[in-house]
């Protein structure tokens, strides 16, 4: 892949050049391509997902802003 | 000359319109400029109740109200402006929560024939959001199947309609704050049913009549709406037909086909919709409609039900609320299906001036004039084959006048709130922490919430834009639902390109290190409580406050027009946020009922109504609050960073 460089001003500073966007262009053709759900397959991964990803509602060790609190 | 003035911002509308008026064809623009709004009905000063009535109170207008006057403006029956008014606005709070709840209940009677194999063509699509459900519901998991677990789900969500005491489930979602503040104010709903009923009795004659008292089973029964009906009919769809996840779509009228069989499904709930967009498939269908000259089946959507079926497949977007008779204008529609909510009885008078089948599917939804087939989850595939067929079948009728305007846009849809947090962590680290540190930094200034429908006394589509534009251009994230999404996804707003052209430099670069538009497309009108669940992951992931009222969000509604965006408002309301709402305000006739919405309010539930018909202005409002909200949060100005070398850490471990 051939990567694009770009020029972005951050602040106080000169401009810079930085590697680009290294995403392929074009437009995703299948309903299929967004979906991230899929790639958890057992019951097991799903569970574990909820833990983790959605721990605020459903992890044990970890309540989030609310930790100080009584768990929900 | 006098420039003519146009109904939309968008033109393939401004089209049809132009289309209708020569085919001799009277649409809802044409109906809303020969009937004027009742001043008085508007504003609430307007009581219906009893037959004593109708008692109308008008405000005297560009002058202050001496208390001479203001006790002369009271019913037959004695009762005041302020009864009145509050009364007018807890019914509008109890229909919106009725049509969404009740929507709720018919998917979760689908949802269980589902799980017990009753309904052939339906299956359970996403096992996590069903597992995620059971750890809400308390469902026994361990080695049981979907069915009988979801057969569980099912009859627990069931009986939240027809609780009568405790609280409903999903409200232990909210943030811990929250609930409390909830059960201090009195405003916990018991269940779903029983204070929409409480609400009808309240307002009977000769019941409530103190307004404040109005407007706390006001906000309990909205609360029941958001944290239960349209929750529960969002969770409930999502593990029946698949959590939605980002998708390309198309929207306006150009989506249709001159050589393809149109259909459009139009409505609210999706059961049909996932069924058709099925059955549309089918190669014996497809054939069967080549035999009658076509090239093909062109389903597309029209409204919420539209929304449902572009989230989960990328089925096309004909348009919105007041785009419905101008997809008949067209004369390329073979038939428009309906189910319930948002359907206008014009439709079938429109149709008469085409081809075009207008069919009801739902006993709950009649139209005189159109063709009925009633809609059975037990039967699906079959009733959606006999829909297409009947559309099918009059594609070679068409005749006449045919134009199809050449607009279509590019959006990309499908942010859950689960796809949000996918998107900002990945599959290890989902989180909301990118999105609260940003708007800690300030490359995001706060989160708003746009969404509500059209409203032909407005321009169509032009708030909507406007508000829209002007909030992302200073930097502020827009979710959004229902007819609302679609003005913008028209406007070129939810494609990622648009953040380097529409939004503030700071949010810009946030979408585009994430890869999202500026403006997320979050569903149909059920879906606000995806907003909910969003707000509450934002306070729950720390650092923007305890509660949803502590956040720098708003929320608004600029095209409003249904009860059931009263409904929609005055639950995020009563969840924390400022909430603008456009058009007109239905207690405009009662200073004391306003008032009460739009300050009282904030000190009860942290969050509180405002009215403001100029978009831009409404947006500004909306910036000053989340301004507002930053600076109590301590973020409104950007710190100076501080390397500590050794010897300045050592100093401060001293100190």
């Amino acid at each position: 892949m051939e990567y694009k460089i770009v020029e972005r001003s951050a602040p106080g500073r000169e401009k810079v050049e930085v590697l680009g966007e290294t995403y392929e262009e074009g437009k995703p053709d299948s309903e299929d391509l967004g979906r991230w759900r899929q790639k958890l397959t057992s019951r097991e991964e799903k569970l574990k997902y909820l833990q983790t990803g959605e721990r605020y509602l459903y992890g044990k060790d970890w309540y989030g802003s609310e930790k100080r609190k009584n768990p929900a | 000359m006098v420039e003519k003035e146009n109904k939309s911002i968008d033109q393939a509308t401004n089209e049809m319109i132009e289309k209708a008026a020569s085919d001799g064809c009277s649409v809802v623009f044409d109906r809303a400029e020969s009937m004027k709004p009742c001043p008085i009905g508007s504003v609430g000063s307007c009581c219906q109740n009893c037959s004593m009535g109708p008692c109308r109170v008008p405000l005297t207008k560009g002058k202050e109200e001496t208390p001479e006057a203001k006790k002369k403006r009271r019913g037959v029956c004695g009762a005041t402006a302020e009864t009145i008014a509050a009364r007018y606005f807890a019914r509008m709070v109890a229909s919106g929560t009725a049509a969404h709840s009740d929507h709720a209940r018919k998917v979760t009677e689908t949802f269980l024939a589902v799980a017990r194999g009753e309904a052939p063509g339906y299956q359970i699509k996403d096992e996590q959001k069903l597992l995620q459900l059971a750890l809400d519901l308390g469902v026994e998991i361990s080695e049981r199947s979907n069915e009988e677990i979801a057969i569980d789900i099912g009859e627990i969500a069931m009986k939240e309609f027809g609780r009568q005491e405790g609280e409903i489930l999903f409200l232990k979602r909210a943030p811990l704050k929250r609930q409390e503040l909830w059960r201090k104010q009195g405003v916990t709903p018991r269940g779903i049913d029983r204070e929409v009923v409480e609400i009808m009795h309240r307002t009977h004659m000769g019941v409530d009549q103190e307004y404040k008292s109005l407007l706390k089973q006001a906000v309990r029964t909205s609360l029941a709406d958001g944290w239960g009906g349209s929750m529960i009919a969002t969770e409930l769809q999502d593990v029946m037909f698949g959590t939605p996840a980002p998708v390309l779509g198309r929207i306006n009228l150009g989506i249709l086909r001159e050589d393809e069989v149109n259909l459009i499904i139009h409505g609210h709930e999706p059961q049909l919709a996932e069924m058709l967009a099925v059955v549309a498939q089918d190669p014996q269908i497809v054939e069967y409609a080549i035999s009658k000259g076509a090239k093909g089946i062109n389903l597309a959507g029209m409204c919420c039900t539209a929304n449902e079926i572009l989230m989960r497949h990328g089925i096309p977007l004909a348009g919105n609320f007041l785009q419905q008779e101008l997809a008949i204008v067209t004369g390329v529609l073979d038939a428009i299906v309906v189910d319930v909510q948002c359907i206008m009885q014009g439709l079938a008078d429109v149709a008469q001036c085409y081809h075009t089948k207008v069919i009801t599917t739902d006993s709950r939804a009649r139209i005189e004039g159109a063709m009925h087939i009633e809609f059975d989850e037990h039967n699906a595939a079959e009733i959606a084959r006999d829909i297409i067929r009947t559309a099918i079948d009059n594609f070679p009728n068409r005749s006449g006048s045919i134009r199809v305007p050449k607009q279509e846009t590019d959006l990309i849809a499908g942010f859950s709130h689960e796809t949000i947090n996918y998107l900002m962590g990945g599959l290890f680290r989902a989180s909301y922490r990118p999105l609260n540190d940003n708007i800690i930094n300030g490359r995001i200034r706060g989160v708003a919430g746009v969404v509500g429908c059209n409203n032909a006394r407005v321009t169509h589509d032009s708030a909507h834009v406007a508000m829209v534009k002007e909030l992302i251009k200073n930097d502020v994230l827009v979710l959004q639902t229902g007819c609302s999404a679609m003005a913008c996804a028209k406007a070129g707003l939810m494609v990622p390109e648009a953040a380097a052209e529409y939004a503030g430099e700071g949010l810009a670069s946030v979408c585009e290190a994430i890869g999202i538009p500026p403006v997320l497309h979050l569903g149909s009108c059920v879906d606000n409580a995806r907003i909910l669940v969003a707000a509450t992951m934002m306070v729950k992931d720390g650092g923007l406050g305890d509660d949803v009222s502590d956040l720098p969000v708003a929320g608004a509604a600029p095209e409003w027009m249904s009860e059931k965006a009263i409904s929609i408002g005055q639950y995020f309301v009563g969840s924390g946020i400022f909430t603008v709402f456009g058009v007109n305000w239905p207690t405009l006739g009662s200073k004391g009922v306003t008032d009460f919405l739009f300050k009282d309010f904030e000190e009860m539930y942290g969050g509180m109504w405002a009215f403001e018909a100029d978009p831009i202005k409404a947006a500004q409002l909306m910036i000053e609050h989340i301004d507002k909200k930053r600076k109590a949060l301590g973020i409104d100005k950007a710190r100076d960073r501080i390397l500590y070398d050794m010897e300045a850490r050592r100093e401060l471990d001293a100190a």
